[in-house]
C-alpha cells in the first residue's frame, strides 16, 4: 500500500536533497490563507518568495483575495475550484483548524495528483489524526512537514514555504551560507540562524520540524538529504527529549546536535511540545547520548570544555552552538562563510534602575541596538513623558487607593501617613508629579504659591468675599474664586510651559537644577519670548521679586535663568510657566507623567496659592503685604505651611506649631476615590470629556471637589474638637502640649465615662436612642479584639512620641477608652480612631488663641473645616489629573439599571 | 492523562467488549467481596492511583486474599499507600478488589504509536504478566500496521506465529485483540495496554482472554475520549489549581499549557514556545515556579487573561518575573507585552504593588513598541527592569536573570520594597 520513494528508507520519502526542500520551482496552495495566523505570515512569504502562493481556500470566501506586498493572491471556496479556475501547485500549505487539519490533508492529495509535499503549520492536531495524515501520506507518496512547525525555507533562493521563519523580516535571519538547520523548535530555527549569522555562519536549507508525536520529515530523513546536498557542508540540529528519530543516525557532514531538555524528564505530562515526553531511552540523557557516539565525542562541548571532533560536537545550549561550529569546521579547515556580524554577550536595548543602586553586574546600560532597532528606539525615546490607557474610571482611580484592611490611603504609593511627616510644600506637587518634592522644587513651590496668595485687586478676592459674606463655609467661599481662576486666565501660563517642554524635550536636558546647561542650540524665537515676558502696561514687580526670591532661597532652575537671559520684565505667567516646568521635569522625562500633566501643572500651583488666598480675609490683602506680611518676607521666607497656618490664625506658625499642622494636613489628603470630595472631583473632569483634554476645565473641576464638601464631609472635625472643649473648659488648661499640665485625665476620663454609662441604660430602659456616638472613639474596621487600635492612630502617636511632642486631649482620648472599658459602658477596649487624632491636633493648635479670645467657636469650626480643604486640596488635584490622563468621557455615569425609584 | 487499574479500565474494555476480570471498587461490602472471593478462590487488592503510576506490583503494592480478614486487612494496607516512582509521587484514593483468573498462559499486548516505525503499533507477548522490559526480546513482537485499516486479524495471527505462541491461545487473541484497536484509535488514546491478559478456560474449554490490568493514555488535544464520559476527576491527578485555571484557556489558536515546577520557587518565567520553554526551565531549575509554554502568538485578551492568573497565584512570592523568547516568527510582540503589562498594572491596581524586577529577553514582531509598552508600564509602576535585544544569547539573558534573583534574595526585594513604601508582604 505504500508508494516507493527513496530505496533508502523503509517508508515512503520523496525528498532525497535539501535543496529540493524549499524551491524556487515550488507553486503553493494554502488551506485557510485568510485564518489569523495565515493572513499575518503568508503575503511576507509570498513577498520573500516572489510570488510563489497561487491560490488559497476559506469555504464561503470565494472570490476574496489576500493582498500581499507583490499583489493579490486569489481565494477559493475549495482546492478543486482553484484547480478549475486553471492553477496548479505541487505543494500544499495548512493552517486549518486542527479538526479540520486531516480533511484538509485529504483533499489537498485526492484532488491534485501533481501534489508532492504538504506543509502543516497547526499546533495541537490530534495524535489519531497525525497517524492518519501519515498513512495518507505514504500511501500516496507525499512528503509532509509539521504539525506543528512553522515550516521550511532556502536561504539560497529566498524561498519561505509554510510558517513565518525568520519572522515579519525574514531577510535579516535566512543568509546564504553553508550550514543547514533542522529544529523541533519553530522559534530556534530563526533564533538559531539568528546566531550563526552572528559568527559568521550563513545557512542553506532550514527545517522547522515540529515536535509531536509524529514528525514526518524526521532527523534521518534530514540526514540523508544533507548527504546529497552540495550547498551544505555542515548541519546543526536543535532536538527535544521524545521519540527514537535520532537514534543511529549516520551522518556523512559534520553536525552540531543541540539536545535540550533533561529537566524535562520531571515531568507527568506534555508541556509545549507534545511529543516532547520521554518514554523508556528516548530522554535528552539518551539523545546526548546517541548523537556523541554518532558524532565521536565524549564530553557535551561548552566554551569551557570545548569538546570537538571533525564530525561534530553535542551542545545543551543553543548559545553555544555558534563556538561549537566554528570549532568543528575549524577542524575540516572550513572557515565561516563571511566576517562575523556580531556577538551574543548580553546587550540592554532597556533600562530603569528607578533610583536603585544596583551592583555593577547587574547594573547594564543601555547600548545603542542594532539597525534597524536602533532607529526604532529613537523614535520612541523622541515620545516624551507616559501614556496612559483610557478606560471608565468611575469609582476607581490610578492616583489613590484606600487598604480596606488598614484604612490607609495612599497617593501615588506613598502613604497619606508617610504624608503626614513631611511639610505641606514638600507633598504639594506629588498630585502632580507623583513624587515627593526635593529640598529644590519646595522653593519653586513656596515661591509659586506665595507668589498667587495675595489677591489684592484682583475680582477673585471680591467674589471670596462675597461669598464669605453670604454666610457660607469655606468651602464656598474657595469654591467662588476657584470658579474665576478659568481656562482664558491660563491661557498664556499653559502656552509658555506647553512651548518650554517642546523645546527642550529633545536638548539633552536631564536635571533642570543645571543651570549650566548649554542652552544655545535650543532655537527661541521672538514668538516664544513673548509668552514669557510682561506686557509694556503691566506694572507688577511680582514676577521679578519671584526670582529674586528663588534666588534668595538658593533655589535653581535652568528655565529661570534662560528668562533673565533675555532681559527686560517677565510675566508671571511666564515665571509660573518656568516654575512648573523645572518641577515637573525630572518626572517627565523619567516617564513618570505624562506630558499633559506637566503642561497643566501651573493651573494647579496657581489655583493652590488662589484657594490658601481666598480663605484669608479680603481686608488683610494689601498692596504689597498679606496680613501685615510683606511681599519680601512672603516670597523670600515663607512656607506653604506658613501661609496654612496664617490663613487661620493671622501669624506666621512657630516650628512647634508648624508640626501639628502638617501632620494634620498630610492625614486629611485623601481617602480614596470612594470619598465624596474625591467624587465630585472626578464627576467634574468626566462631564468635561477627558477624552479631549484640553477642554478640561480644571478650575471647575476643583469647584467640583469642594462643592462636594460640607458641614458632614470635611466640617465634621469640629464634632471632636467640640466634645474636647466641652471637657477641658472648666480645667484651667494653658498649654495642651505640657505634660506638666496637672489634671488628672484618669479621672476625667472616669467621670465621663460613668455619665456616659448611666444615659446609655436609661435609654436602652426608656426605650431611646443612646446618647450620641462618641467622636473620636470605636471604628467599624478595627473592632472585636480585647484591645482595639487604629493603626493610623498608632503611627500618629509614635511619630510624636519620638518627636517628644505631647498633646494631652490625645492622652485625654486613650484614658476615655479604658476608663469606657472598665465601667462596662464598652464590651472592649475601643479603637482611638484618626478622627480623634485630628481633633487633638486641631484644638491644640488653636487652643491658646481660643482661651486668649481671639477665635470664637465659630472661628475653630471654619478652621477645622479649612485645613481638612488644604489637605484635601492636594488629593482632588491628584484625581483630577489622573482621570484627565485615564478616563472616557462621562464615565462616572450610573447606568439607569443600576438606579432605583423610591416612593 | 492516563488511567491505570481495572477500576475504570474495565468499564473501557466494556465498550468493545473485552472480557475483564471482575472487579469490585472502594465502596464495596464485606458481603460482595466475600462473594467475588467465594466465585475466584482469592481476588487481588490493588490501590487505585489517579494518573499514570505504574511498577506497582514491584513495589509490594498489590495485594492477594483468599479470605475477607485478609481483603479486609490490605484495604486498610493499601487504601492510602504512597507510591513513588521516578519522579513521581502519587497518593491512592481507595482500592480495587479483582476477581483472581486462573490461567496458564499470561499474555502482554499494548498498542501505541511507534517513533521508529511511525506508525501505531503492536506489542505483543505470551510471556506477560511482567514488566515487558524483562521479557526476552526473541518472544517480543513489534508490528507496526496500517492506521488507515487498523489493527487487522491477520495481523495478530502472524506475530503470534513469529513468536512461537502456543496454538491454542492463538485463535482467542486474534478473534479479541483487533477489538482494541476500536478502543485506542476511537477514543483518543495514545497508548493502550493490557497486562496481563490472563487465558482463562471458558465453560466449552475454549481459552478467553481476560483482561487483568489496564494502562491507557490518552491526547489532551483530541475530544474523542470526551465519549468515554468518564468523571473529570479521574484526570485531574496532579494538577493545581492554577493549572486547572490555565487550562481553561487552552484553545488551538495558542496552547496554554503550564506545568508547576516548584510552588516554592522565585522567578516566574511565562514562555512562548516549546524551545524556550525548554532552554529556559532546564537553565532555571528549581528557581522556576512553573514551565510553560504559551505558544505562539497568542491574542492580546488570552495573553492578559494568562498573564492575570499567573500574577493572581504567584506574583506575591515573585522576585523576578522574566519574560524570555528568541527571536519569535509570527508571535506580536507589542500585542504580548502590551497584555502582560496591563495586566501586571491591573494586579498592582486591585492587590497593590510588591516588590518585583522585571528582566525581558525577546525578539520578533513590533519587538521596540512591544519593549517601550512594558518599560512605561513599569516607568509607572515604579519597577526596576532589564530589557535585552535578541542578539544577546538567551542563556546569558537566563544567567542575568539568576543574578538579579540573587540579589533580591540577598536584600534588593527589602530594597525595592523601600522605594515602593511598601512592606513587603510575601
Amino acid at each position: 500500500m505504500y508508494k516507493t520513494g527513496i530505496s533508502a528508507f523503509p517508508y515512503f520519502v520523496g525528498i532525497g536533497s535539501l535543496a529540493q526542500i524549499a524551491t524556487p520551482g515550488d507553486r503553493v496552495c494554502v488551506l485557510n490563507i485568510l485564518g489569523k495566523e495565515s493572513r499575518q505570515v503568508t503575503p511576507v512569504s509570498h513577498a520573500f518568495s516572489r510570488g510563489n502562493i497561487v491560490f488559497g481556500t476559506s469555504p464561503g470566501r470565494r472570490g476574496d483575495v489576500l493582498p500581499t506586498a507583490i499583489g493579490d493572491i486569489p481565494v477559493f471556496d475549495s482546492v478543486r475550484e482553484g484547480l478549475d479556475a486553471g492553477h496548479s501547485f505541487n505543494t500544499g500549505v495548512v493552517y486549518l483548524p486542527p479538526a479540520g487539519v486531516r480533511d484538509g490533508v485529504a483533499e489537498l492529495v485526492r484532488v491534485n495528483p501533481e501534489l508532492r509535499k504538504v506543509i502543516i503549520i497547526t499546533e495541537k492536531v490530534s495524535v489519531h489524526d497525525s497517524r492518519e495524515i501519515r498513512a495518507i501520506g505514504q500511501s500516496n507518496g507525499i512528503d509532509l512537514f509539521g504539525a506543528n512547525c512553522l515550516g521550511v525555507a532556502d536561504s539560497w533562493n529566498q524561498i519561505r514555504i509554510g510558517g513565518a521563519l525568520g519572522g515579519d523580516h525574514p531577510e535579516e535571519s535566512l543568509r546564504r551560507g553553508s550550514v543547514a538547520v533542522y529544529s523541533n523548535s519553530g522559534n530556534f530555527t530563526t533564533t538559531i540562524a539568528q546566531y550563526l549569522g552572528m559568527a559568521g555562519w550563513g545557512t542553506t536549507t532550514l527545517i522547522s520540524s515540529g515536535k509531536d508525536v509524529y514528525i514526518h520529515f524526521a532527523v534521518r530523513e534530514f540526514a540523508h538529504a544533507l548527504t546529497n546536498d552540495t550547498r551544505s557542508k555542515a548541519a546543526v540540529l536543535y532536538v527535544e527529549p521524545g521519540g527514537y528519530y535520532e537514534q543511529t543516525v549516520d551522518f556523512t557532514k559534520p553536525v552540531v546536535a543541540c539536545v535540550v531538555g533533561r529537566w524535562k524528564a520531571r515531568l507527568t505530562r506534555a508541556v509545549g511540545h507534545a511529543g516532547a515526553m520521554a518514554g523508556h531511552g528516548d530522554d535528552a540523557e539518551a539523545k546526548e547520548g546517541w548523537f556523541k557516539e554518532a558524532l565521536g565525542v565524549d564530553q557535551i562541548f561548552t566554551p569551557d570544555t570545548p569538546v570537538v571532533s571533525p564530525k561534530g560536537a553535542v551542545v545543551v545550549n543553543i548559545a553555544h552552538i555558534p563556538l561549537a561550529l566554528t570549532a568543528v569546521m575549524r577542524q575540516n579547515g572550513i572557515d565561516p562563510d563571511f566576517d562575523p556580524i556580531g556577538d551574543l554577550s548580553l546587550k540592554c536595548w532597556f533600562a530603569n534602575n528607578q533610583g536603585l543602586g544596583l551592583p555593577p553586574h547587574l547594573d547594564h546600560q543601555p547600548v545603542e541596538a542594532l539597525a534597524p532597532y536602533n532607529d526604532q528606539i529613537a523614535i520612541l525615546k523622541r515620545q516624551i513623558g507616559r501614556t496612559m490607557p483610557r478606560q471608565s474610571m468611575k469609582d476607581c482611580s490610578g492616583a489613590t487607593r484606600m487598604d480596606a484592611q488598614t484604612q490607609i490611603t495612599s497617593v501615588h504609593g506613598y502613604s497619606v501617613l508617610d504624608l503626614a511627616k513631611l511639610p505641606l510644600e514638600a507633598n504639594f506637587a506629588l498630585p502632580l508629579v507623583h513624587e515627593i518634592a526635593d529640598e529644590n522644587d519646595r522653593i519653586l513651590l513656596d515661591v509659586a504659591v506665595a507668589g498667587e496668595i495675595n489677591l489684592v485687586g484682583d475680582p477673585i478676592l471680591v467674589a471670596a468675599d462675597a461669598a464669605r459674606d453670604a454666610g457660607n463655609a469655606p468651602n464656598a467661599v474657595m469654591a467662588a474664586s476657584a470658579s474665576i481662576v478659568g481656562p482664558k486666565r491660563m491661557e498664556r501660563a499653559l502656552a509658555a510651559t506647553h512651548r518650554l517642554i517642546e523645546l527642550f524635550a529633545h536638548s539633552g536636558l536631564t536635571d533642570p537644577r543645571d543651570e549650566a546647561f548649554d542652552h544655545s542650540g535650543v532655537a527661541i524665537d521672538e514668538a516664544t519670548k513673548a509668552l514669557f515676558m510682561a506686557d509694556p502696561d503691566d506694572p507688577s514687580e511680582r514676577p521679578s521679586a519671584m526670582i529674586q526670591a528663588v534666588r534668595r532661597r538658593g533655589g535653581r532652575s535652568v528655565f529661570l535663568t534662560l528668562l533673565e537671559s533675555w532681559g527686560g520684565r517677565p510675566s508671571r505667567d511666564g515665571v509660573l510657566a518656568a516654575i512648573a516646568t523645572s518641577i515637573a521635569w525630572r518626572p517627565l522625562l523619567r516617564k513618570r507623567i505624562s506630558r499633559l500633566t506637566a503642561g497643566t501643572l501651573p493651573w494647579y500651583l496657581r489655583l493652590y496659592g488662589v484657594l490658601i488666598g481666598a480663605t484669608i480675609p479680603g481686608e488683610r490683602h494689601k498692596r504689597g503685604s498679606l496680613w501685615g506680611v510683606s511681599r519680601e518676607e512672603r516670597f523670600s521666607a515663607w512656607t506653604v505651611t506658613d501661609f496654612a497656618f496664617l490663613a487661620m490664625t493671622g501669624k506666621k506658625p512657630t516650628e512647634a506649631e508648624a508640626r501639628p499642622l502638617q501632620v494634620l494636613i498630610g492625614l486629611l489628603i485623601s481617602n480614596g476615590p470612594g470619598a465624596i470630595s474625591a467624587q465630585g472631583a472626578k464627576g467634574a473632569v468626566s462631564a468635561d470629556g477627558p477624552q479631549t483634554p484640553e477642554r478640561v476645565q480644571i478650575n471647575k473641576a476643583m469647584v467640583g471637589f469642594l462643592t462636594h464638601t460640607g458641614y458632614s464631609h470635611g466640617g465634621n472635625g469640629y464634632e471632636g474638637m467640640d466634645f474636647l472643649l466641652e471637657t477641658f473648659k472648666n480645667t484651667g488648661l494653658t498649654d495642651p502640649a505640657n505634660p506638666d499640665h496637672g489634671i488628672d485625665l484618669k479621672g476625667l476620663a472616669r467621670g465621663f465615662a460613668e455619665t456616659y454609662k448611666q444615659d446609655k441604660t436609661r435609654a436602652k430602659e426608656l426605650g431611646l436612642d443612646g446618647p450620641r456616638a462618641l467622636p473620636g472613639v470605636h471604628h467599624p474596621v478595627f473592632r472585636n479584639k480585647p484591645v482595639n487600635h487604629d493603626p493610623r492612630e498608632r503611627f500618629i502617636a509614635a511619630f510624636m512620641a519620638e518627636r517628644g511632642d505631647y498633646n494631652i486631649f490625645h492622652q485625654y482620648y486613650l484614658a476615655l477608652v479604658q476608663a469606657l472599658y472598665e465601667c462596662g459602658a464598652s464590651p472592649y477596649v475601643f479603637c482611638v480612631n484618626i478622627d480623634a487624632v485630628i481633633a487633638s491636633l486641631l484644638l491644640a493648635l488653636l487652643w491658646k488663641d481660643f482661651k486668649s479670645g481671639r477665635l470664637n467657636e465659630r472661628d475653630l469650626e471654619r478652621a477645622a473645616f479649612t485645613i481638612f480643604l488644604y489637605g484635601r486640596m492636594i488629593g482632588a488635584a491628584a484625581e483630577i489629573d489622573d482621570h484627565i490622563n485615564r478616563g472616557r468621557n462621562m464615565d462616572t455615569r450610573t447606568p439607569v439599571s443600576k438606579c432605583s425609584f423610591v416612593s | 492523562m492516563h488511567i491505570t487499574g481495572m477500576l475504570h479500565g474495565a468499564k473501557l474494555l466494556g465498550y468493545v467488549g473485552f472480557p475483564t476480570a471482575e472487579v469490585l471498587g472502594p465502596e464495596a461490602d464485606e458481603q460482595q467481596i466475600q462473594a467475588l472471593i467465594d466465585r475466584y478462590g482469592s481476588v487481588f487488592v490493588k490501590p487505585v492511583f489517579r494518573g499514570g503510576v505504574g511498577k506497582k506490583g514491584k513495589a509490594g503494592l498489590i495485594g492477594r486474599a483468599s479470605d475477607l480478614k485478609t481483603a479486609l486487612r490490605e484495604k486498610e494496607r493499601l487504601f492510602f499507600a504512597e507510591h513513588q516512582h521516578g519522579h513521581a509521587y502519587a497518593k491512592a484514593q481507595g482500592v480495587t478488589f479483582e476477581g483472581a483468573v486462573p490461567a496458564d498462559h499470561e499474555v502482554y499486548f499494548s498498542i501505541t504509536d511507534s517513533t521508529v516505525f511511525r506508525a501505531p503499533t503492536m506489542t505483543l507477548t505470551h510471556h506477560g504478566g511482567v514488566a515487558i522490559e524483562d521479557v526476552n526480546k526473541a518472544h517480543i513482537a513489534h508490528i507496526p500496521f496500517e492506521a488507515l485499516t487498523g489493527l487487522k486479524a491477520f495481523v495478530v495471527a502472524n506475530a503470534l506465529e513469529d513468536i512461537g505462541a502456543p496454538l491454542e491461545i492463538i485463535s482467542p487473541l486474534v478473534q479479541q485483540l483487533p477489538k482494541l484497536w476500536e478502543l485506542f484509535h476511537h477514543y483518543g488514546m495514545t497508548t493502550l495496554e493490557l497486562n496481563p491478559i490472563r487465558m482463562s478456560p471458558g465453560p466449552n474449554g475454549r481459552l478467553i482472554p481476560i483482561a487483568c490490568d489496564f494502562k491507557g493514555g490518552f491526547d489532551q488535544d483530541d475530544p474523542r475520549w470526551q465519549r468515554l464520559d468518564l468523571p473529570d476527576r479521574v484526570f485531574a491527578s496532579d494538577v493545581s489549581d492554577f493549572e486547572l485555571e490555565i487550562n481553561r484557556l487552552r484553545t488551538y489558536q495558542g496552547q496554554s499549557d503550564v506545568y508547576v515546577i516548584n510552588p516554592n520557587g522565585t522567578i516566574l518565567a511565562p514562555t512562548f514556545g516549546g524551545g524556550a520553554n525548554s532552554l529556559v526551565s532546564e537553565v532555571l531549575g528549581q528557581d522556576a515556579i512553573i514551565s510553560s509554554d504559551f505558544g505562539g502568538n497568542p491574542p492580546y485578551e488570552k495573553m492578559r487573561e494568562v498573564a492575570r492568573i499567573c500574577y493572581k497565584h504567584w506574583l506575591k512570592q515573585t522576585n523576578v518575573l522574566f519574560i524570555i523568547g528568541g527571536k519569535a516568527n509570527n508571535t506580536d510582540i507589542f500585542e504580548t507585552c502590551r497584555a502582560m503589562a496591563d495586566a501586571l498594572r491591573d494586579h498592582f491596581s486591585q492587590h497593590g504593588p510588591t516588590p518585583l524586577y522585571v528582566v525581558i529577553g525577546r525578539g520578533g514582531p513590533n519587538l521596540i513598541r512591544g519593549m517601550g509598552a512594558f518599560a512605561e508600564t513599569l516607568d509607572a509602576l515604579r519597577l526596576p527592569y532589564r530589557m535585552f535585544g535578541f542578539d544577546s544569547a538567551i542563556s546569558e539573558v537566563v544567567n542575568y536573570a539568576q543574578a538579579v534573583e540573587r540579589w533580591m534574595k540577598d536584600g534588593g526585594r527589602q530594597e525595592i520594597a523601600r522605594m515602593l513604601g511598601i512592606e513587603d508582604g510575601r
